[in-house]
């Protein structure tokens, strides 16, 4: 197998190949940094172009466009508090409030460089251990999902701070929104209101979009002639040489964020952001300074960043060998390699060595080249946007939204449905509801209850089938370590203080 | 004298279209997003479809996926039925849509052109599955009714009915898991989350070392894998495949539909055509106008039956 790793390389290196890593790359970005427009989209435009292509150019675009896309998420994260993409979520954190401090520069330094580092741990993952991790796949059924599921919502209600009162009315809004269209056993319409639009649910960008972007561009038509007061439209940018040596207390965060997205990738259907706000949350539990988290600690962008590009490449791993897409991104890409052919199974690595393990390559040259394309060309032409009238910019993002949200099944109903969300969100966010519960309660809330119904039903209504092996058990302990450790740890230490 | 010269009006332009067919791109519809199965298949038919209508004409695939295909099946059966908005179409699950729910179509809303695959659903267990045949499944399921769980890929499509379509045969009795999509419930097999599974053969043939296929619901046996057994060699009268072909809106013109017919007739028998269908893992079935119509009131009066047997939801 290793063998067939080198031999695939000189064939990634023929020109048009690697142009179409390049231009992924480029492209990624531009799309990732637009408010609206997604990876998932971006490649579903593309599949069916790439019909007419030859394999390894597409698969390069392919590769080149995800890898790009999830850093680009961290640009308007960054500097307009507006995530780009769902799992650039967490980006916002930190990554705001050093923009506002005038670091804006270095928060997407540390965003290029992390999510460089992600990525290229996830593609070591992916080409060297695809088989025995597609194995550890395998041991997660239904039941065992399921408690991956509540143990992200745990950890993300409990951890994240904040009021968690708050915290958990928006994450049970977020779960009844996943309620919505047809429940995943019978297909019973819910809450549909006999709207074929709604049968599927609601599209997480559709969401994402109205609760994140809307409020963020109101207050930019507000405010016309107020420049925030603060530092934001300065970037503060300095020579990325300059920059890194200031990042290397960070190792051990981008090595657990790799760890996490890799894992959180190699099981279907979690995704970049659930792996980006777990990989924030453990990050922030071992800091030191747990207390400058959320008012712009580097680290925090890092956490985030490394995370949600580690799981990248290793969502292919389960899509390539069972045809199981971790992620959505991966599923749109399987459809990609299924136009040229290849269908996905361990008979795949066999049959299309040179395409598969070329692809995997390109994974990896894709996350090398991320930091030299969006390290100072994307970067510094992203942030000149942020010189545009105030006005501008918020009508140019407007119609970014309402583009990318049309695009998503051409329909206006999205449109609208967007609009909607917008007003939730802006209420919301004058009434300080945190709004990264939501995102997750849809994402991990249709999850939990589709595997927790199918696990019932294997286990003909007994809930012991839950409790039934040793994985389920672990992932049960771990979530009752996350609601009680806090509480715990105080009591520990209060104790300690009495004596 | 009105009537004659509107009638002989709507004679020249019938003509007219039938001589200048087809005048303008032709839209594809496909009910699920690009580089699903059915939309790799309509873009290998419309390809060559270009070809054989000749003089420059123009295919396009256009995917409206969602609510299980169902807003793309509505999309074809509500167009103008003018030859220029054909669309995929997937049996049973086309129809199947038509019990379930209030669906804006029916079986008699189309006009069959052609149907290129058929893939036979199969009984399938892992490996490593202690079941050796498919009669040790079965009497397994007989002895402890519900004990043998079985995976789908939804509820409502060609797994479910081969799942219930064996139980009616048999006698055994199965808990019905319904996964989200084939691979979905193939992992689960693979990881012995579920005893047993009935996904179409097209979804197991990649995974050799990993699934055990105990038979084939076909009526014989598929070159794919003739090792297998039949349902029907083993004593089992059960038949169940999922079809796709092409088809437009009913009350299409005579002409503009023999005229596609007889070039998806041609793209069918391309030999480059079939290379590509069968690298693509399709096992492959042609039927033709009046074929693919009978094929196709079949499959309604089996998924009416089911659902009026058992109806699941």
């Amino acid at each position: 197998m290793y063998n067939d790793l080198l031999h695939a390389l000189p064939n990634v290196f023929a020109l048009t190949n690697f142009i179409a890593v390049v231009i992924g790359v480029i492209a990624g970005i531009v799309v990732g940094a637009m408010p609206g427009l997604s990876a998932t989209m971006a490649i579903s435009v593309l599949v069916p172009f790439t019909f007419g292509l030859e394999p390894l150019v597409a698969l390069g675009l392919m590769a080149g466009i995800y890898n790009g896309a999830m850093y680009g998420g961290a640009i308007p994260a960054v500097l307009l508090r507006i995530p780009g993409t769902p799992a650039a979520v967490a980006t916002t954190f930190d990554g705001y409030p050093m923009a506002q401090r005038g670091e804006g520069g270095f928060a997407l330094q540390v965003a290029v460089v992390s999510s460089s580092i992600g990525g290229i741990a996830s593609a070591f993952a992916l080409m060297l251990l695809a088989p025995p991790l597609s194995r550890v796949t395998l041991l997660f059924g239904p039941s065992e999902v399921f408690w991956v599921a509540v143990f992200g919502l745990a950890s993300i209600i409990f951890l994240l701070g904040g009021n968690p009162v708050k915290g958990l009315i928006s994450a049970c809004f977020g779960v009844f929104v996943s309620v919505i269209g047809s429940d995943p056993i019978f297909g019973n319409d819910r809450f549909t209101f006999g709207r074929l639009e709604m049968l599927d649910g609601i599209n997480i960008v559709i969401l994402l979009v109205g609760l994140y972007a809307l409020p963020p561009v109101i207050d930019l038509l507000e405010t016309p002639l107020k420049t925030d007061g603060v530092n934001s439209s300065k970037l503060g940018t300095e020579s990325i040489w300059k920059a890194l040596p200031r990042m290397k207390s960070y190792w051990k965060t981008w090595l657990r964020g790799s760890l996490i997205g890799i894992w959180i990738g190699i099981l279907p259907g979690a995704g970049g952001s659930m792996a980006a706000f777990m990989s924030y949350n453990e990050a922030r539990r071992t800091s030191k300074t747990p207390e400058t988290w959320g008012e712009g600690e580097p680290e925090g962008v890092a956490a985030a960043e490394v995370a949600n590009n580690a799981d990248t490449a290793s969502a292919l791993i389960p899509a390539l060998t069972l045809g199981i897409p971790g992620t959505a991104v991966a599923a749109v890409m399987l459809g990609g390699l299924l136009v040229h052919g290849l269908q996905p199974g361990p008979m795949l690595f066999r049959d299309n060595p040179d395409i598969v393990f070329g692809f995997m390559w390109q994974f990896l040259f894709g996350a090398i080249l991320l930091v030299l394309l969006g390290g100072s060309l994307a970067t510094n032409s992203f942030a000149r946007l942020l010189n545009l009238p105030r006005p501008l910019l918020g009508a140019v993002i407007i119609v970014l939204m309402l583009i990318g949200v049309y695009t998503i099944h051409g329909r206006m109903f999205d449109v609208y449905l967007m609009l909607g969300f917008g007003a939730i969100g802006w209420v919301m966010d004058r009434l300080k509801f945190p709004l990264p519960p939501v995102v997750l309660g849809l994402i991990l809330g249709g999850f939990a209850e589709e595997n927790l119904r199918l696990a019932l039903r294997i286990g003909r209504g007994d809930p012991m089938i839950l409790f039934q092996n040793t994985t389920s058990l672990i992932l049960v302990a771990l979530t009752i370590a996350v609601i009680v450790g806090p509480t715990l740890k105080r009591r520990y230490f209060d104790s300690r203080m009495k004596m | 004298m009105k009537k004659t010269l509107a009638a002989v009006a709507v004679f020249l332009s019938a003509t007219a279209a039938q001589a200048e067919y087809p005048e303008k791109p032709i839209e594809v519809i496909v009910g699920y997003s690009a580089g699903g199965g059915t939309d790799v298949m309509a873009r290998t038919v419309a390809q060559f479809l270009e070809k054989e209508l000749g003089d420059g004409a123009s295919v396009v695939v256009k995917n409206m996926p969602g609510a299980g295909g169902q807003i793309g099946f509505t999309e074809v059966a509500k167009a103008a039925p003018d030859g220029y908005t054909l669309g995929t179409f997937n049996l049973p699950a086309a129809l199947a849509l038509t019990k379930d729910r209030d669906a804006d179509y029916k079986v008699n809303s189309f006009t069959y052109l052609a149907n290129f695959v058929e893939d036979p659903n199969t009984v399938v267990v892992a490996a490593s599955s202690e079941f050796q045949s498919l009669g040790e499944l079965l009497d397994a399921a007989k002895a402890e009714p519900g004990a043998i769980t079985v995976g789908l890929s939804s509820l409502g499509g060609n797994d479910h009915f081969s799942a219930n379509m064996i139980a009616a045969a048999s006698g055994a009795e199965f808990t019905l898991v319904p996964f989200k999509g084939a691979s979905m419930a193939r992992t689960a097999i693979m990881g012995g989350h579920v005893a047993a599974g009935t996904m179409a053969l097209s979804q197991t043939t990649s995974f050799g070392d990993d699934l055990r296929v105990l038979a084939v619901l076909a009526d014989e046996r598929s070159p794919f894998s003739p090792d297998v057994p039949t349902a029907k060699e083993l004593g089992l009268d059960v038949e169940m495949s999922s079809l796709r072909g092409i088809v437009g809106p009913a009350g299409m013109d005579q002409a503009v539909a023999e005229r596609l017919r007889a070039a998806l007739s041609a793209v069918n028998e391309n030999p480059e055509f079939q290379k590509m269908m069968a690298d693509q893992g399709n096992p492959m079935v042609f039927m033709v106008g009046d074929d693919f119509a009978a094929t196709s009131a079949a499959q309604d009066s089996v998924a009416a039956k089911i659902w009026e047997e058992t109806p699941w939801k």
